[in-house]
């Protein structure tokens, strides 16, 4: 029996929205372990809360107007790092960045991480000893930045720890005052519709810059590969063709860009100028085969898509245009600015996935089936489940409807508009109506009725 | 206990339901994300309802009849939105079509178009264990348990598994029904959804008596028999026609 169509689509758009559903599910679970055992932490300081530290007793205009203050502080913030990120990136500091970026990984891993860990040691009386928690935490943070960083590790490890930092950096962000969380949400979703969208953003700024270079800065980008193994086995050293936009906090971008196979791309380089007749005929039918599989995903994500592939082929070869954006991290040393950055970098993209070199020939563009997602998504999105945990589980999975949704509608305007996108603002406004949807309305409501055993 | 029983009592509600999520909807991403827009839309129909009736509540747990209204109109509100549903399903589909002869691979089968049904319907199941019997069940990891005045032999969390148990039944099943019943414009499957679900509802309006969960735990999963029966028959019928015409046709 042949198979149906079913099977093939919204390949994609699963393979982003499982890694995110992962990150926020041990969010979750995290904030529910440990909040029980350690309930009067002291609040922290950090870039966020600059201005006003929440204090319970408080009155609701004091919070309010605090937590507002708070929310612009970090947002300016935010914003000044990623134009000093854009002027480090116009002027080729690449080097600097790359390193930075580095050592900030590095750090949130091994401090985050292990106060993480620690805090999980202690509270479930894990008899470990020192030497060995040390050198467990300190492999762990270094495989991790070589994964993160360079090219030969298996694909799988690299998504599993981009997950990772995306859970240490929300778990610690969760631990904001509530008042000053809601609002530094609402104030990065909105910030990252202007710095993608608006001329002059810092963000749209940035992935110009890098798709006029053909380059890649290494980013904290989670890639969707759904062909993991070719691309393993393709990866070659980087041939310096991503390009790269440095993002800042909160940015959130899809971005959809063409990627061909990357044994036909492959081929094409090789092959260069000349094709032999040979080749030639391959191609086309390498190509009438790729053209189909896009085709065939497309329905969900980029109708355009699969057309335009097809539409290629009597034209000559294939161009790929990859586009990508990366994420800066704002330089402060000092551990808060650390994970500021950190969670400042939400980026989506749908980007060419392979190393391979990028051809464009015929300004015909692509759009491949690697969607790119920011680790500040996920770590925004994670906060406002970790933050909606804190107050009941129907509020979190009724964000969790919610923020998914928001993140397929991100997808389906992505391959509409195919271009980048910011993917926090749909989520985020989804996420925070319906929590307070369910606290206000839905709670009382169903706990109601179903303390008296009705249901329907 | 307390661990152990929390997730016993998650299973309970939500065992059959994981268990065709993994054999039959988690091989095929576009049945997910009908699954999780399903589950959105239930939960959009939640909040409306209860938007609808927070002016009144809290309810005096003696006016069983304003329950009974209320559950009427949840019923009719959802009932509402399955129709709606399919109307959107009946887009997808031709869109589906019309992508699958673009790419010159066959149209969606029959048992697609089920599959894409049992997602809805499983949607539909999800949203209803997880709002009313997973989110109440976080006490039930703590060192106690709760019992309702009514009913007050067996702890409340694990009527509440039980009963949602039935409610994902029918839910998931029921929107099989109702999708065939549309697409074969037959009227008595048309009805059947709509009275089995107001029956089902209206079932647990005997927990009000006391110990009345002895008596409405036993109707509700009759009726829940019943759609199992009623959607088992149906796809049976289905499939051995569809096999006849095919056969007949080659």
């Amino acid at each position: 029996m042949e198979s149906s169509i079913l099977d093939s689509i919204g390949v994609e758009i699963v393979g982003v929205m499982s890694p995110v559903s992962i990150c926020m599910l041990l969010v979750v679970l995290l904030v529910y372990s440990l909040s029980s055992s350690s309930s009067a932490a002291p609040p922290i300081r950090t870039a966020a809360n600059l201005v006003y530290m929440e204090n319970p007793s408080d009155s609701i205009s004091q919070k309010l107007e605090g937590a507002l203050l708070n929310a612009l502080v970090f947002v300016i913030f935010v914003a000044i790092v990623t134009f000093l990120l854009v002027l480090l990136y116009y002027y080729n500091f690449t080097n600097f960045l790359k390193n930075y970026m580095r050592f900030s990984a590095f750090f949130v891993l091994a401090m985050i991480g292990g106060s993480i860990f620690f805090s999980i040691v202690q509270h479930f009386s894990i008899p470990i000893d020192s030497v060995t928690c040390f050198l467990l935490l300190f492999n762990f943070a270094v495989v991790g930045v070589l994964s993160l960083f360079s090219a030969g590790f298996p694909i799988i490890l690299r998504q599993a720890y981009m997950v990772a930092l995306g859970i240490f950096v929300a778990t610690w962000f969760t631990k904001l005052p509530e008042w000053t969380t809601w609002t530094l949400l609402v104030a990065l979703a909105v910030y990252d519709l202007v710095a993608v969208l608006a001329p002059g953003g810092p963000l749209k700024l940035l992935v110009e810059l890098a798709s006029s270079r053909d380059e890649e800065l290494p980013a904290l980008v989670y890639e969707a590969r759904p062909t993991v193994s070719r691309n393993v086995e393709n990866r070659g050293p980087p041939l310096g063709l991503l390009v790269a936009g440095v993002s800042d906090s909160g940015s959130v971008e899809l971005q959809a860009i063409s990627q061909e196979n990357s044994g036909r791309i492959q081929n094409e380089n090789r092959g260069g100028t000349e094709f032999t007749a040979v080749e030639v005929g391959s191609f086309v039918n390498e190509r009438g085969e790729s053209g189909e599989d896009e085709e065939e995903r497309s329905p969900l994500v980029g109708n355009t898509r699969g057309r335009l592939s097809l539409s290629s082929d009597s034209s000559d070869y294939s161009t790929v245009v990859a586009a990508q954006s990366s994420r800066a991290r704002p330089s402060g040393g000092a551990e808060n600015g650390e994970a500021v950055d950190e969670e400042m970098s939400p980026l989506v993209e749908l980007m060419e996935m392979g190393n391979e070199r990028e051809v464009t020939r015929e300004g015909l563009e692509i759009s491949n089936r690697g969607i790119k997602l920011g680790l500040g998504d996920f770590i925004f999105y994670s906060v406002l489940v970790g933050r909606a945990a804190m107050y009941d589980l129907m509020t979190v999975y009724a964000c969790y409807l919610a923020i998914i949704s928001g993140l397929g509608c991100t997808l389906i305007l992505l391959s509409v508009h195919r271009r980048a996108l910011p993917a926090l603002p749909i989520s985020i406004a989804l996420g925070v109506l319906f929590y307070f949807l369910t606290r206000l309305l839905m709670e009382p409501f169903v706990v109601g009725t179903a303390t008296n055993l009705l249901m329907f | 206990m307390t661990v152990a029983a929390g997730i016993g009592y998650a299973l309970l509600a939500l065992g059959p339901t994981v268990s065709l999520f993994v054999s039959v909807i988690s091989k095929k991403p576009f049945l997910i994300l009908t699954v999780l827009s399903s589950t959105l839309l239930w939960l959009i129909s939640l909040i409306v309802v209860s938007g609808l009736w927070r002016a009144f509540l809290p309810l005096k747990s003696d006016a069983w009849w304003l329950y009974g209204i209320l559950l009427f109109t949840a019923v009719a509100f959802q009932e509402g939105l399955r129709i709606l549903f399919w109307k959107l399903y009946k887009k997808l589909e031709d869109i589906l079509d019309a992508f699958a002869d673009r790419v010159s691979k066959p149209r969606l089968f029959l048992t697609d178009k089920m599959q894409i049904a049992l997602a809805g319907g499983m949607g539909h199941g999800l949203a209803h264990a997880v709002f009313f019997c997973l989110s109440l069940l976080t006490p039930a990891f703590g060192p106690a348990t709760f019992f309702v005045d009514n009913c007050s032999r067996i702890p409340f969390f694990l009527v509440s598994a039980i009963i949602a148990l039935a409610f994902v039944t029918i839910h998931t099943f029921s929107m099989v029904i109702a999708f065939n019943g549309y697409a074969e414009r037959n009227k008595v499957d048309q009805y059947f959804v709509p009275i089995v679900h107001l029956v089902a509802a209206m079932g647990t309006l005997v927990n009000f008596a006391s110990g009345g969960c002895i008596i409405g735990i036993p109707i509700l999963y009759f009726v829940t028999i019943l759609t199992l029966l009623h959607c088992g028959k149906m796809v049976w019928r289905r499939l051995t026609e569809d096999r006849s015409r095919q056969s007949n046709s080659l």
